[in-house]
């Protein structure tokens, strides 16, 4: 083991734990507004990255640049799906909410399937070749690009939340629901947005990831077990939470397949996953509290 | 005759007891009639049609597809008074019961053969239900090595299964190095964790010894791991002379990709059974990444005149260059003609013999007669070594069907 195999392990870890917390964040910020675990998440982003994939190849747009076009369109298409098939069903036990979302997933992912077929499809951007050494460790320019994209639009996320009035709107929604009624909020349309962000987040992560990735009707799977494990390591509802975690997760990965032999880097990570719901089923940066 | 006439008793036979003679008479008759004029033989697949194999799915339908078409258009199965082959479709979504589920209702639906089902875990679990139904079940793409084992009667592998595939490709590969006075001594390997790649990474390091290399590290991965950079910097750190990629289409690409920048100094990126390395699609989709990867893997007799035909029908019917997936897909489609002609039945115990008896010459694979020995596996099969040259994939070994000569060591890998 050479300090080079670490520093390679840490470089990857991070690079990749910022999209698992880009797409966490979205995850979290919708089950601390509407209260539901959403399964259709991964393929929401799936469908994401088949609009960049198609702006790519009909339209001949970056995919970085295909954001401006597909996250607003997703953040109409959340507050939609929100209104007709969530919205309906709020009131519904837990459990239904759940097979409601699962049933969403399987929906979009045969969707896809009819829509697209099984075909893997991959674009390149100009940038997807490129890479430099940062010492012994490798560094690819675009999942650097895909990392500081997730932290940009985190962050920014972060702000609206805590500056704009539909920002702050949602998080009193989140932390005291009826109470944000009585004071006139309009809690119905304020969930749609909120699915709607959630929506827009992994259109974003999408379209970052697409260029050093591939796009298939099942790829969303690839980051939907991680970001559900992010969001409980983060404290389900914890906005911070989720990227610090995203981070944590990436590290856990990376680090595992550096030290543990063959596929048990995660084991390292769902042995975390369980630590942390045996002792701190709060999420270790201190559940919602960190909103 | 007349004695017949005496069964009742009566010195003559009685109007009733001469019309359940007749009756009878007919009743025996009538079935061959009927079977002679059978306008179908149903054929069954079951196919992980959606969920993450969709794609390799698809394309092995098309293979299967392009010959059933083929053998109606030429007129059937002769012996069987020119009946039609018709498919019926099953899909697994790649899970073990669902395998078992579509394969019975497929079975109880008059089925004389099924193909299928790509995934190794499920056809392990979908040989029991085809054993019990007297059914013969041709393997597709499923390649771990137990598939024949236990005295299964109905199990037919036309492919090189693991064993075959992972050891003459290794061989392929060595016999090469010694040509080009380039040793190698060290080799790395990545496989996918399933029964697939697991297989796979036994062989070769089984192997290791008999043929005088060191297996220096050995990875199993999950598939749907999006970054294999740590992965990756393990293995440079070991020095190997080659590195081996058993796995899907696209955990296969993002390694390619991350080896190429991270320099990974290989004499040679080498697939096994790779389901992306040889395929037309990922060859198409990245030119500069592909150049001169090799890839042991089921393919067709470049030399033979009729895969030429087969592959510019299926060019023409699918816009796609025909990949190996649709090959073997095609190919198995003829072996079970081939066995329908000879069996002149669509009993599946006589359909069952008569692949068991196969010797067919006519084909468009890279090896002498398909033969099955008595566990079911071809017993010529081979896979060739290929690499891809000027964006395509070319044969290079075994000599007998090469195209070109190989480029070795690869001087792009090299650090």
């Amino acid at each position: 083991m050479t300090w080079g195999l670490l520093l390679q392990a840490v470089i990857s870890g991070l690079l990749l734990g910022g999209v698992y917390g880009l797409v966490a964040s979205g995850l979290t910020l919708i089950f601390g507004v509407l209260r539901i675990i959403n399964f259709a998440h991964g393929a929401i982003m799936m469908l994401a990255m088949y609009a960049s994939y198609w702006l790519h190849a009909l339209g001949g747009v970056d995919p970085y640049l295909s954001i401006l076009l597909t996250a607003p369109l997703f953040f109409v298409l959340g507050v939609g799906v929100q209104r007709v098939v969530i919205e309906p069903n709020r009131r519904a036990a837990e459990h239904n909410q759940l097979l409601l979302t699962l049933g969403l997933a399987l929906f979009l992912e045969n969707l896809a399937l009819v829509l697209w077929q099984g075909d893997f499809r991959t674009v390149r951007s100009a940038i997807s070749g490129t890479s430099f050494m940062l010492g012994d460790a490798l560094v690819e320019g675009a999942r650097l690009v895909a990392c500081a994209g997730a932290v940009v639009v985190c962050v920014g996320l972060f702000a609206w939340l805590r500056l704009t009035d539909a920002g702050k709107a949602l998080r009193a929604l989140a932390e005291e629901p009826e109470g944000a009624a009585l004071m006139g909020i309009d809690v119905t349309r304020i969930r749609g947005v909120a699915f709607g962000m959630g929506a827009a987040c992994v259109a974003v992560a999408g379209a970052l990831v697409t260029p050093f990735f591939y796009v298939a009707p099942d790829v969303g799977e690839s980051f939907n077990i991680m970001a559900f494990v992010v969001v409980v390591l983060g404290g389900m509802g914890n906005f911070l939470g989720a990227l610090l975690g995203g981070f944590v997760i990436g590290l856990a990965e990376s680090l595992g397949a550096t030290l543990l032999p063959g596929s048990l880097k995660y084991l390292v990570v769902f042995l975390l996953f369980v630590l942390v719901l045996l002792l701190r089923p709060e999420g270790i940066f201190g559940g919602a509290r960190g909103r | 005759m007349a004695t017949s006439y005496r069964v009742s008793g009566g010195g003559t036979i009685s109007r009733r007891g001469f019309l359940a003679l007749a009756g009878a008479a007919t009743a025996a008759g009538w079935p061959a009639i009927a079977r002679a004029q059978a306008r179908e033989v149903k054929v069954g697949y079951i196919l992980p049609m959606t969920g993450p194999l969709a794609f390799e799915a698809q394309i092995s339908l098309n293979g299967v597809q392009l010959a059933v078409d083929e053998i109606n258009g030429a007129g059937g199965v002769k012996s069987l008074g020119g009946a039609k082959l018709t498919l019926l479709p099953g899909d697994t979504q790649n899970k073990v019961e669902l395998g078992n589920s579509e394969a019975a209702r497929l079975i109880d639906q008059g089925i004389v053969a099924l193909i299928g089902p790509f995934s190794s875990l499920v056809a392990y679990s979908v040989r029991q239900v085809t054993e019990k139904n007297k059914t013969p079940f041709l393997l597709l793409a499923a390649v771990a090595d137990n598939l024949t084992e236990g005295g299964l009667r109905y199990v037919f592998r036309m492919q090189p299964n693991g064993k075959a595939m992972s050891t003459l490709t290794v061989n392929n590969m060595l016999e090469m190095a010694r040509a080009a006075a380039v040793p190698v001594k060290r080799v790395a390997m990545m496989h996918e964790d399933g029964n697939f790649g697991t297989t796979m990474g036994n062989h070769v390091e089984g192997f290791a010894k008999a043929s005088g290399f060191e297996m220096v590290q050995r990875i199993p991965y999950n598939l749907k791991s999006p970054d294999f950079t740590a992965e990756l910097s393990k293995i440079k750190a070991a020095r190997p002379d080659l590195l081996v990629i058993s796995g899907y289409y696209g955990d296969s690409k993002i390694i390619a990709e991350t080896a190429a920048k991270l320099r990974i100094g290989v004499h040679a990126l080498v697939g096994l059974a790779n389901a992306a390395y040889s395929n037309p699609r990922f060859i198409a989709d990245n030119r500069e990444l592909t150049d001169q990867l090799f890839d042991g893997n089921y393919w067709h007799n470049p030399q033979s005149a009729r895969a030429k035909a087969v592959f510019d029908a299926y060019q023409k019917r699918f816009s796609q260059v025909m990949s190996s997936h649709s090959v073997q897909a095609y190919q198995v489609v003829h072996v079970l003609r081939d066995a329908l002609e000879r069996a002149a039945s669509t009993d599946r115990d006589r359909v069952r013999d008569a692949l068991a008896k196969t010797n067919l010459a006519d084909h468009i694979l890279p090896q002498d007669a398909i033969r099955f020995d008595d566990s079911g596996e071809n017993a010529n099969a081979s896979p060739a070594l290929l690499q891809v040259q000027n964006g395509r994939p070319l044969v290079v070994g075994p000599a007998r069907f090469a195209e070109t000569k190989p480029v070795f060591p690869v001087p792009k890998w090299k650090g």
